[in-house]
């Protein structure tokens, strides 16, 4: 989907997620697969929000704790706990990498109209990995920027992070 | 001529070595005889002084042979021969005598008769001539050739010595002549001149010859005469200076002899005159026991003692003891056959006339063991002996108690009445000792404890009296205390006696409040009885409460059982609906990768997507199912859990009940068998309660005897007080007045009383008499 960046009146479809009570989403096309929770291969002297590296039919993928990642309350992993793999581009490369989180929730299609922009915070805090806020039903999710959320330097720059 | 007769044949012989020494004046009479010469005699020396000497003479003496001595001792010549002498008894002894007369200033004195022991053969000659004497045949004197010899012998020397020279001449001077005649002038010249010198000579030597006997004969008498110190020619060296020194040797020895024998006669004076001058009474007596000494106090004793001794001896005549033998005290412990046999010491007290004496007597016997006498000292103890007795009887008065007496000391002196005095005072003592314990025990007797012993005593006797007086006082004090005691006894009987008294009421009080316990016990062993009863019933309830519960808790069993059953069942349902739930949840994912792959797809998934969707609402509405069906199962099995411990604790309760009532049934059995024991224990209270009332009644009755012991005490101490004022005491300790007697309660009532609550109905009347003296009970 490289190059083809939706209108604004476009209706794009994404895939909502639950992390700490709260929803985010991700554009479905980014989605390679939907897993549920593995135990992964940890990866020694790497951050700890990486969980390790899984074998996915011969392709090895990282793992990223997004609570974790974000800063949120850890919780233990059960068997709702689930896998997005996602497939990210950085630098007219793409990787797979997949994100845990608490539980899928739906697939939305989604107005480009309907996508609210990110606030400012001021230099300190980046907002770059957010694309957008979307209300629905009253709740406000998150859709997040896949490509820069999981940009490798992104991944490894904790610095950057707030 | 003087014959003594009679005569025997027996011989006394002479001991060895031993002199008869006597003197006799010019006329023959005896004027000293010694020891042996009085001894072998067996005349008295009295007998023999003074006496002619002829007192010894024997028959068998020719009178020749004195006429021969007289003769003799008339010439002053010494007169020897063997005598036969006959002693007082008529026995007869042979002596060897010399008799001599002993000059004194040149004329005879007295003759000197001395007596050695003749050898036998000597008397045998005697013997014979004596018996030719006798018979005419012989005679003393020497006649005929005899004669003439003896007349030649007795002629002078000078005289000898002229017939000599006239024989020697003679023949010289018929040489001489024939010589002359012959005209050999030579040879009668030689001749006369050796005649000449030989006569001159041997006129020289008769001369020396006769000068030196001269000289030696006067020495002589003068030695005779005991004077010493003559002139004696030493210095000659021929024979004759031999004789000289010879003869002075002599004199020398025997002025030797003398001193040293008059060095003995003074010390023998000196002796006597020592004995003379002490105060015991001395006397000597020689071997024949005769008087030869007395003292001047033995002299002034028997002096005093004269008159005494008459009365048993009436011939005693102190002034003529000397001389007499002891047998002139007629004592038969003095007598010469026990004294002769006597060689020590020998004490004797004697009494003569009425005198005791006091008689030592011991032997004197010489350095060869020969005894010369005996020494003899008197005392006169018949003072002493008088003392004694007085003594002795006094002594004897004193030990019978008799006190009066006293020793009359006024005939005494010196010691003796001192000793009289003395134990005369020691008397004195001893009465006035006695005479005042004597006062002070009378008094005691009489209960007077007043009275002590004042005089003044030393030693054991103020002991004596300090004891006494400390005996009175201690006395006194414990009569006092005695009396004190006697009295608080008396007083302490009067309360005990009203003491006991009220001890007797207070014991039927005590009885009878027994006897209502008695009545309460009763009470109590009924309900005792029931509590049992009932606690018998409340048993059996509590064990069919106990099956019951036992009952229920089996039922909870088996409802806890089948909850566990529906548990599990629902479990099982839960795991089914979590598969179910698994299910949705993995469609869900399928689904929702199907719509990722739809949406993937475009245009040509959007039908699948829609599927997809589908399929998602549906396994969203399986899932949501499962989660409520899952939730109910939850509730359920949260219900059935919650059923189950309901249930669970319903059987513990159950159990805990089925336990209450093992233990209720336990505390009912308790109780049952307490109540019996109670009731077994109340039986024995009761018993005791029984018991005590028999110990009560009897602690009445001995409270009464108690009382009328008491009564009693008090009237035996009433008399022991009356008994202790027999005695007298110091005022010092003056008696505490009596206030028992002032409070004495009357004794009939005291003793009337008690002897009537012996039985029990009337006790109520004497304790109401008495009811004021409960107040005073708290008090006893």
């Amino acid at each position: 989907m490289t190059g083809n960046k939706p209108g604004k009146n476009q209706i794009e479809q994404f895939l909502t997620f639950q992390l700490a009570g709260e929803a985010y989403g991700v554009e479905i096309l980014k989605v390679q697969e939907i897993r549920g929770w593995e135990a992964a291969r940890v990866i020694p002297g790497a951050p700890d929000f990486i969980k390790g590296i899984l074998n996915l039919r011969g392709a090895v993928v990282p793992i990223v704790d997004l609570r974790e990642r974000f800063s949120l309350a850890h919780s233990e992993y059960s068997a709702k706990t689930v896998v997005i793999v996602l497939c990210v581009e950085h630098d007219s490369s793409s990787f797979v990498m997949g994100i845990v989180a608490d539980a899928v929730s739906d697939v939305l299609d989604i107005n480009g109209e309907d996508i609210k922009k990110t606030p400012h915070f001021g230099a300190k805090i980046n907002t770059d990995y957010i694309r957008g806020l979307h209300v629905y039903k009253g709740k406000m999710i998150m859709l997040l920027d896949v490509d820069k959320l999981l940009n490798p330097d992104e991944v490894g720059n904790i610095d950057n992070l707030g | 001529m003087k014959i003594n007769m009679p005569v025997t044949d027996k011989e006394v012989l002479m001991k060895k070595g031993s002199l008869l020494v006597s003197r006799t004046d010019l006329k023959g009479h005896i004027t000293y005889a010694n020891d042996a010469f009085v001894e072998i005699s067996g005349f008295s020396r009295d007998e023999l002084i003074g006496a002619s000497h002829n007192i010894v003479r024997h028959p068998d003496m020719p009178p020749a042979a004195f006429e021969d001595l007289w003769a003799t001792l008339k010439e002053l010549r010494p007169w020897t021969a063997a005598i036969k002498n006959r002693t007082k008894s008529g026995d007869y002894y042979w002596v060897d005598v010399n008799v001599m007369p002993v000059f004194k200033n040149g004329k005879v004195h007295e003759y000197l008769s001395v007596r050695g022991v003749p050898k036998r053969e000597q008397i045998e000659k005697a013997e014979a001539l004596y018996k030719k004497l006798n018979a005419n045949k012989a005679k003393m004197k020497p006649a005929g050739l005899a004669a003439v010899i003896k007349s030649i012998r007795g002629i002078a020397l000078w005289k000898k010595q002229a017939l000599a020279l006239t024989a020697f001449l003679a023949p010289i001077f018929f040489l001489m002549y024939l010589l002359f005649q012959a005209q050999e002038y030579m040879a009668l010249t030689v001749v006369a001149l050796s005649a000449i010198a030989a006569s001159a000579i041997s006129i020289s030597l008769t001369r020396i010859l006769n000068h030196t006997l001269d000289n030696t004969i006067g020495i002589f008498y003068r030695l005779a005469e005991k004077k010493f110190g003559n002139s004696i020619d030493l210095s000659r060296n021929d024979l004759v200076g031999d004789f000289y020194r010879g003869l002075y040797s002599m004199e020398v020895n025997l002025s030797l002899d003398l001193a040293e024998s008059r060095q003995v006669a003074s010390q023998a004076l000196r002796i006597n005159q020592a004995l003379d001058n002490v105060q015991s009474s001395v006397f000597v007596l020689n071997s024949g026991f005769e008087i030869i000494y007395m003292n001047r106090s033995i002299q002034q004793m028997f002096k005093n003692v004269e008159n005494n001794f008459r009365k048993q001896l009436p011939d005693f005549n102190a002034d003529k003891l000397i001389g007499a033998t002891i047998d002139v005290f007629q004592q038969p412990e003095l007598q010469r056959g026990r004294l002769e046999k006597l060689n020590s010491l020998l004490h004797t007290d004697q009494l003569i006339g009425n005198r005791h004496m006091s008689i030592d007597l011991n032997p004197v016997i010489d350095n060869s063991g020969e005894r010369l006498g005996f020494v003899a000292e008197w005392r006169d103890r018949t003072e002493e002996v008088q003392i004694e007795q007085e003594i002795e009887a006094l002594v004897a008065r004193i030990k019978g108690g008799e006190l009066g007496k006293r020793i009359n000391t006024s005939a005494q002196q010196g010691f003796l009445k001192a000793l009289g005095m003395g134990i005369n005072e020691l008397t004195d003592v001893i009465e006035r000792v006695f005479n005042d314990i004597n006062r002070v025990m009378e008094a005691m007797a009489g209960g007077d404890l007043t009275s002590a012993i004042n005089n003044e005593y030393e030693g054991v006797y103020a002991q004596c009296k300090h004891n006494i007086n400390d005996t009175m006082a201690k006395f006194s004090e414990f009569i006092t205390q005695i009396r004190d005691a006697a009295n608080f006894i008396d007083e302490s009987s009067q309360e005990i006696a009203s003491g006991n008294n009220n001890l007797s009421h207070r014991a039927e009080q005590q009885a009878s409040n027994l006897e209502e316990t008695a009545a309460s016990m009763e009470e109590l062993t009924s309900i005792v009885k029931n509590n049992a009863d009932n606690a018998h019933q409340a048993n059996e309830v509590a064990n069919s409460a106990k099956l019951k519960a036992e009952k229920g808790g089996d039922v909870v069993n088996s409802a806890t059982a089948a909850m566990q059953e529906i548990n599990d069942s629902s479990n099982k349902i839960a795991e089914i609906i979590s598969v179910i739930d698994e299910i949705a949840f993995q469609t869900n994912l399928l689904a929702l990768n199907a719509s990722v792959e739809a949406a993937r797809a475009g245009e040509q998934g959007r039908g699948f997507s829609v599927v997809a969707t589908e399929v998602r609402n549906l396994a969203q509405r399986s899932a949501n199912a499962a989660k409520q069906s899952s939730e109910l199962i939850q509730n359920s099995v949260q219900k059935v859990r919650a059923g189950t411990e309901f249930v669970n604790e319903t059987g513990a309760a159950l159990n805990d009940i089925v336990g209450s009532v093992i233990k209720v049934s336990e505390f009912v059995a308790q109780i049952a068998a307490a109540s019996a024991e109670q009731s077994a224990g109340i039986e024995q209270v009761n018993q005791a309660v029984a018991q005590l009332d028999d110990i009560t009644q009897q602690n009445a009755a001995l409270a009464e005897q108690a009382a009328a012991g008491s009564i009693s005490m008090s009237e035996q101490s009433t008399n022991m007080a009356n008994l202790l004022n027999f005695f007298k005491v110091n005022a010092k300790v003056s008696p505490r007045p009596n206030p028992a007697k002032a409070q004495k309660p009357e004794p009939n009532k005291l003793q009337n009383a008690p002897l009537k609550t012996v039985k029990r109905p009337e006790t109520r009347a004497f304790t109401q008499d008495l009811a004021s003296a409960d107040n005073e009970w708290e008090e006893f």
